[in-house]
């Protein structure tokens, strides 16, 4: 999820339209936008007024993060495949417990 | 009604005919999109201008839709708050309509990011993005499959890189 995303998903499950967002914040609703997509990205304790503003926080927690190899190949393996073909082969995933 | 075997390809294109405006979202948007999960039954959001849900009616009355619930069905009255999804039973599989999924505004908010996807079969569904699906799970009342979400997060990245390469 980007930070646009993020910020756009805090304000819509907070009801609130871009203009009302930034009458909370006092600023301009160009900015919501240009955050929303991704133009302009804000700085961390900007991004946390933002989503408190929604009634949300982001909490300054640091997490390990690893990459799960395997699970990259499966996903670049399905992406290679058209949407047909996912949808055939899922298709066929489905039948497959039905016969056995 | 017992439980039909699911056929996506007939409830899509029995949805197409009338040219009744949707767009796919949760687990098959997900598997067309590249998630590796197994899910039965196509939930869709449709659009909720009048015209549009008397073409779905007409089409879900082809299909033999009916409420699980056993309730009569009327789309007239769509209210995305007292009735978040209308879960239907037909006669190729369960078919969930909502309205306005968590983390969006319907119908209008997912059309714009969403895809028509050739899924051969004569199908052309719109399909909702990789962001909005990993948005909607986000959303979710209840816990989302951690797997699932991981791999609708890595879809996104690699959407991203894409397009970024491009």
């Amino acid at each position: 999820m980007t930070t646009g995303e993020l910020i756009r998903s805090a304000r819509l499950r907070a009801g609130y339209s871009q203009k009302e967002l930034a009458q909370r914040l006092g600023m301009a609703s160009s900015s919501i936008a240009r955050w929303e997509t991704d133009t302009v990205e804000p700085g961390f304790s900007t991004l946390r007024r933002v989503l408190q503003a929604c009634g949300f926080d982001i909490p300054p927690v640091l997490v390990a993060y690893e990459r799960d190899p395997e699970r990259d190949a499966q996903v670049q393996e399905l992406q290679d495949l058209s949407p047909q073909a996912r949808m055939e082969r899922y298709l066929a995933r489905l039948e497959k417990p039905k016969r056995s | 009604m017992s439980r039909q075997p699911f056929d996506p390809y007939a409830i899509l294109r029995e949805l197409e005919n009338p040219r009744t405006f949707f767009v796919v979202i949760g687990g098959l948007a997900r598997v067309i999109q590249g998630s590796d999960e197994l899910t039965e039954g196509l939930d869709i959001v449709p659009s909720l201008s009048q015209e549009n849900l008397r073409r779905l009616g007409r089409a879900l009355e082809n299909m033999n839709a009916r409420r699980v619930d056993s309730r009569p069905l009327d789309l007239s009255d769509l209210d995305p708050q007292r009735e978040p999804v209308i879960e239907l039973t037909s006669n190729f599989g369960q078919i969930k309509i909502v309205p306005e999924p968590a983390g969006t505004r319907g119908y209008e908010d997912l059309r714009v990011r969403a895809n028509r996807e050739r899924l051969g079969h004569g199908v052309r569904p719109s399909v909702a993005s990789p962001g909005d699906l990993v948005r909607m799970m986000e959303a979710l009342d209840r816990q989302p499959d951690p797997l699932v979400l991981e791999t609708m997060r890595r879809v996104l990245e690699f959407e991203r890189r894409l397009t970024i390469e491009r």
